[in-house]
């Protein structure tokens, strides 16, 4: 793909975004001039972008949305539902174009007949003053049209066709043989012409005067083919030639449904809430970057120049020192890098939040619902990582608000609440975590149900339910098998798969609760972490093993004479301190052999695990560390016991160790 | 040669180009009651074209080229004297 299509394409994204803001904000107040003049520029700049490439329907459909938005600016027509809707649903399009374009490189084959289409039911909304549209079809430029198709031979022919017509007005420039053209030759190249008419431009001198050299032609002719395959042909002319796509309508058909046959239908995949994205990041923290390269270099030179001195055989004593505060430098800045790698990562909440009011209007518009949502806390930060990766999972949580949480209006007033049900999607920062809370103010979840439900579903006993109090209960509704979609719309909470959102939330590293009273509404929170930080670990030898052990739970290390460890049962135990506390070897946690001959004291790893203390049998202790933690991906992400993986300086694997789920 | 006089048929043939123009408004020009004959004609550049339009002299033969055949041809034939101010001439 080459670079032009690749900023067009991330270009196109953002626009599309801005169109789709600007719309929203403006459905919600249509008399808003900024919004306005927002879209306006979007959808305008985004049709001159289009135009450097051949993406003619895509080009054609933007068109008749900025004419529309021109005419809306300029008061020509009215804001409502219907245009804002037609607005959007050009702009949607548009996404899934961009999406195509940005997996083939191409418009689907379809796009032809989907770009009339959405311009015609643009354009529609223009009716009422064609001709003062910007840049609309001026209505007698294609006058000619229905008189030629009328009288042309093949009209027979023509009321057969289920396809578009590209109508052709070119009119030559009187100097144009002498530039080479013949406008015949160029006629001829037309593919699927289906009607030609000849006629002067202006009146014929007298005979006598006739300059055979000035050319006084107006060409005019319909032609069957796509649009962008007409324009090829004319693509050197393209000041003397108007090209119209024109619905060809036969007899007693509707003009939407003209268009709907033909055309290879392969449909555009889903655009995909969290494909790989371009990451636009602030130009100052790559200038911080570039910084902290610059000062590693000067500390390479030192390192280089040190090389030297020992070389040069400087005194050892002189050397260590210098070695000494030359990876204290390192280490500092190998710090600092870190830090602005992080912030490179680092993106607002915005970015995904953005895309929700237009998700939830649909929603609402699907369910007949009213609401009232607004979004808080766009501008908290977090790894792009866990960013993105709440895509889906607040998208359910919304949807879920809309769907189960919103009653019917004449309820909400009945309740003396606004018709409106609220719903409000807030991020917030809570020191190195992130919370995102989706709360509404509908009718609730009522426990009781929640405990029949569970009993029904067999998710929890009977006894268990009894002793739950309601928090717990409700909670339930994270709980697998508790809804499935086809009976979650009969259930006064919410539904379809929390337990996907819990675990996705879980998987990100965080956790997910919710909050609710019944007739007042609910609150989903999820808390996350802000960033994958760097984990200080301990690693621990194990025969030829090295693992990790988060150094968080380590309270101490300590070496146990093999006689103090006290059999208790199965289980042993030793005293640290005059408290007895229980020892778990780790060969056995990992069910691996234990060294054939029993050591004479043990090495120990004092742990907390839950409120309790362990002591964890090693083989032996190896260095303390900072490493970036990768979760464990793929086919071993289930594995039980692992938290994730680094990679060693030698470029070995280190397992980091969840101990306490180790223990169980 | 692409412009041919032969008794009163003016024969275009070949491919005709811009600089055939010319010659054919002289033919037409001298004597309005020649006729243009298309049968060997396979291409007609537009400034050969609008001579046939802004002059009409009558037209025979079907030309060999399907373009010409189909569409040029009965674009000539078809086109609205009243537009054209030939009867002034």
């Amino acid at each position: 793909m080459d670079d032009l299509l690749q900023h067009f394409i991330v270009e196109a994204h953002e626009l599309i975004q801005q169109a789709t803001d600007d719309l929203l904000a403006l459905e919600r107040d249509p008399k808003a001039a900024a919004p306005m003049d927002s879209a306006f520029r979007a959808v305008h700049t985004l049709k001159g972008s289009v135009g450097l490439f051949d993406f003619a329907p895509m080009g054609i459909a933007l068109h008749a949305a900025e004419d529309l938005l021109g005419a809306l600016k300029e008061k020509r027509a009215s804001i409502d539902a219907h245009v804002i809707d037609s607005l959007l649903a050009c702009i949607d399009q548009t996404e899934r174009w961009v999406a195509a374009i940005e997996q083939t490189g191409q418009l689907p084959p379809d796009s032809a007949e989907e770009g009339y289409r959405l311009a015609r039911s643009l354009r529609s909304q223009l009716d009422e003053d064609p001709a003062q549209a910007a840049d609309a079809v001026p209505q007698a430029d294609l006058d000619w049209v229905e008189p030629l198709l009328a009288q042309n031979r093949n009209a027979s022919n023509l009321k057969a066709r289920n396809a578009p017509l590209v109508a052709i007005r070119y009119t030559p420039r009187a100097d144009c043989f002498f530039t080479g053209d013949d406008p015949i030759a160029l006629l001829r190249s037309v593919p699927d012409l289906v009607a030609i008419q000849l006629s002067n431009r202006d009146p014929w001198p007298p005979a006598a005067e006739i300059d055979p050299f000035s050319c006084n032609m107006r060409i005019e002719a319909l032609s069957g083919a796509e649009l962008d395959r007409v324009k090829a042909v004319f693509r050197f002319v393209p000041d003397q030639v108007t090209l119209h796509a024109i619905a060809h309508t036969a007899e007693g058909q509707a003009p939407g449904a003209v268009l709907g046959g033909g055309g290879a239908g392969i449909a555009v995949g889903a655009t995909g809430g969290a494909g790989a994205r371009t990451l636009r990041v602030d130009a100052a923290r790559i200038d911080r970057l570039a910084d902290l390269i610059g000062e590693m270099v000067i500390a390479k030179n030192a390192l280089a120049h040190l090389a030297e001195q020992f070389d040069e055989g400087l005194d050892r004593k002189h050397v260590a020192q210098g070695l000494v505060s030359s990876q204290a430098a390192i280490e500092r800045l190998v710090a600092e890098l870190h830090g602005a790698v992080m912030d490179v990562r680092m993106m607002p909440m915005r970015d995904i939040f953005r895309r929700f009011p237009r998700a939830v209007r649909e929603a609402a518009g699907q369910l007949s619902k009213a609401i009232d949502f607004s979004v808080e806390g766009e501008e908290v930060e977090a790894d792009k990582a866990v960013v993105e990766g709440l895509f889906e999972p607040l998208l359910h949580l919304l949807r879920n608000a809309v769907g189960h949480g919103a009653e019917p209006e004449h309820l909400r007033l009945e309740a003396g609440k606004p018709a409106k049900t609220r719903i409000v999607l807030r991020a917030r920062r809570d020191g190195d975590r992130v919370t995102v809370e989706v709360e509404d103010d509908g009718r609730g979840i009522d426990p009781a149900t929640i405990r029949r439900v569970a009993r029904e579903r067999g998710v929890a006993s009977a006894e268990a339910l009894d002793r739950m109090s309601d928090a717990e209960a409700i909670d339930l509704i994270f709980a697998p098998g508790f809804s499935t979609a086809s009976e979650v719309t009969g259930l006064s909470g919410r539904g379809v798969g929390m337990d996907a959102v819990r675990s996705a939330v879980e998987r990100l590293g965080g956790h997910a609760s919710v909050r609710s009273l019944q007739g007042r509404g609910t609150a989903i929170r999820l808390s996350l972490p802000l960033t994958v930080v760097m984990t200080k670990v301990m690693a621990v030898r194990l025969g030829r093993e090295l693992y990790g052990i988060p150094l968080d739970g380590v309270l101490e290390t300590a070496l146990v004479p093999a006689h103090r460890v006290l059999p208790v049962r199965d289980a042993e135990a030793f005293v640290l301190r005059d408290r007895t506390l229980p020892l778990v070897r780790l060969a056995d946690l990992l069910e691996m052999p234990r060294p054939p001959e029993p050591p004479q004291s043990l090495k120990v790893v004092v742990m907390a695990v839950g409120d309790e203390l362990v002591g964890i049998a090693v083989d032996g202790f190896a260095e303390r560390m900072d490493v970036l933690m990768r979760p464990m991906g793929g086919i071993l992400a289930g594995m039980p016991g692992i938290m994730g993986t680094t990679l060693l300086g030698d470029g070995s694997v280190l397992m980091i160790l969840d101990i306490p789920e180790l223990i169980g | 040669m692409s412009v041919r006089l032969e008794g009163d048929i003016v024969l275009l043939e070949g491919p005709c180009r811009v600089e055939d123009a010319e010659p054919l408004l002289r033919l037409l020009q001298a004597d309005r009651g020649r006729t243009v004959d298309l049968t060997g004609a396979e291409h007609l550049h537009a400034a050969v074209v609008q001579v046939l339009m802004a002059l009409r002299p009558a037209i025979r033969g079907t030309a060999g080229d399907a373009f010409l055949r189909d569409w040029i041809a009965p674009a000539l034939a078809g086109e609205n004297p009243s537009e054209s101010g030939l009867q002034d001439a």
